[in-house]
């Protein structure tokens, strides 16, 4: 299979400034939805198809849309691993990670864990009466729990965090920064040797890990696959969950009276975690290749053509949700894209739900007396929460400034 | 081929004809039937193509597996003792005339 890297035949060709992309992408997709719903993008090297049903068309056909991409960054960076792979082998793969990440285990085996963590973690900032709500409590949370549903007893929430931030800036190093490479390959190895560890320690006393789990999985799974496959996770783990805290809780505190709403019926948090996942996804696009020609969108592709899925796109696709751009509790139920479909759909999705809905935004909403932005209000403040949105591939609040009343 | 009918919340029906051996949500996919959203493709990891068998047919049905026994605890629509996840549901002519309720929400 060949990549080709120029435009199908008859795809329409849109120049889109990443840089722009990053700081603001959602009126590129509006118009693109409207004008060229499959464009190349020669600056990203792949068309991105940005219509919430063309998306889940393609979801839906992993025979054709593969996952398994010729010159992946992903690939480089953690070898080969279960997000770049299809049916079976992505299945052998999943189905020995996946246990310890179903819902009631999250809620029987780490409910418990998650929540302690973040009572420590406000235990530290209680008294501060202000704190960067992303840097000083969202990251370390969600990296702590990561830690332990991975089974990584070893490492630290600032080791995950640290890898984690190294493996996603090598992700997207299209630039080849020799630099990013090299923080990358020094996250690699730490990881490959901190599960190696946990590995040799569950292997005669299973903990209910991912890495136990796949030590014990019925159809056999090697050291490398586990290594591997747990630098995946790590990658993903951190930012998606922070990102859907943060930007929820950034969109509750500039809107009192839904923020007021959501306090007094507590099983609301749950529509707050899918509008904010749907409204400004984590996640914003996956690559996809495909495996034979294929006409979607209007344009046929040729096998090897490179295809972004830009969830982020269709979670604003007007034709699907009213009011799109808005975020909206009492919106009308309908199925966001935001943790992708089909066989990859994400592994994290019920860990995250609970660590953010259950228990994250709850405590800290309960905890931090008078909670409100530090931030000014103008849009051109440049301190403005506003400003800290970054990232199409992956979006979310790089900081979240808060004041409350300290005891 | 077993026919299948999908009772709507809205109060209309659809009714579907599959290949035996089709899984009942690759048949309401397959065939556009509103309400059966199946995000994970039908690896019983999303909990999102609930549907209520009719109570007559439970027992024809069979009880959920462990892993989606697990998953109808975390449905967004109340689960019932009538609760299957149609993406483990193989369709069979033994199963011609299923009828399924499918729920108001799924996410």
């Amino acid at each position: 299979m060949s990549a080709p890297t120029t435009a199908a035949p008859g795809a329409p060709v849109v120049e889109l400034d990443l840089a722009e992309l990053r700081r603001d992408p959602y009126p590129a997709y509006a118009w693109l939805r409207r004008t060229a719903p499959l464009a190349w993008v020669p600056s990203v090297g792949r068309h991105l198809l940005t219509r919430y049903e063309d998306i889940v068309h393609a979801e839906k056909l992993p025979a054709v849309f593969s996952s398994r991409e010729e010159g992946s960054l992903l690939l480089r960076t953690v070898g080969p691993n279960m997000l770049r792979e299809d049916d079976p082998g992505h299945r052998r793969l999943r189905a020995a990670a996946e246990p310890p990440t179903r819902p009631r285990q999250v809620r029987d085996l780490w409910a418990d864990a998650f929540e302690r963590t973040a009572h420590e973690l406000l235990d530290r900032i209680a008294d501060r009466g202000e704190a960067d709500l992303i840097a000083d409590f969202a990251e370390p949370l969600v990296a702590a729990n990561l830690a332990l549903v991975l089974g990584l007893r070893t490492a630290s929430a600032a080791d995950v965090s640290d890898w984690s931030r190294a493996m996603m800036a090598a992700n997207g190093n299209y630039a080849d920064d020799p630099g990013i490479w090299l923080r990358a390959e020094q996250a690699t190895r730490a990881i490959e040797e901190a599960v190696a560890e946990a590995a040799d320690a569950v292997r005669g006393a299973p903990d209910g890990s991912v890495i136990s789990s796949m030590v014990h999985a019925a159809d056999p799974v090697s050291l490398t696959e586990i290594q591997n496959n747990v630098k995946v996770i790590i990658g993903g783990g951190v930012n998606e969950p922070r990102d859907v805290f943060g930007v929820g809780a950034w969109a509750l505190l500039q809107r009192p009276e839904a923020l007021e709403k959501v306090l007094k019926d507590p099983a609301s948090w749950k529509r707050v975690f899918e509008e904010t996942a749907r409204w400004i996804s984590p996640i914003g696009m996956y690559p996809r290749q495909l495996t034979q020609g294929y006409q979607i969108a209007g344009v046929t592709l040729p096998a090897g053509s490179r295809v972004a899925l830009v969830i982020a796109s269709g979670n604003r696709d007007e034709s699907v949700f009213e009011r799109a751009d808005e975020f909206d509790l009492d919106r009308p139920h309908r199925p966001h894209l935001a943790f992708g479909g089909g066989p990859h759909f994400c592994m994290g999705a019920w860990v995250a739900r609970h660590e953010v809905s259950a228990i994250a935004w709850p405590l800290v909403f309960s905890r931090l007396k008078g909670l409100r932005l530090a931030e000014g209000t103008t849009a051109s403040d440049s301190g403005s929460a506003a400003g800290r949105l970054d990232g199409w591939v992956f979006r979310g609040l790089t900081s979240l400034n808060v004041t409350w009343h300290a005891p | 081929m077993p026919t299948v009918i999908f009772q709507l919340p809205d109060g209309t029906e659809r009714k579907v004809t599959a290949e035996s051996g089709t899984a009942l949500m690759q048949a309401a996919v397959s065939n556009g039937v509103e309400g059966i959203v199946a995000e994970c493709g039908g690896n019983a990891s999303c909990a999102t193509c609930h549907v209520y068998v009719a109570d007559a047919q439970c027992e024809l049905v069979g009880p959920p597996n462990d892993v989606e026994d697990e998953m109808l605890d975390f449905t967004a629509a109340e689960r019932r003792p009538t609760s299957r996840l149609s993406c483990q549901i193989q369709l069979s002519d033994a199963l011609d005339g299923l009828v399924v309720h499918v729920p108001e929400e799924q996410v």
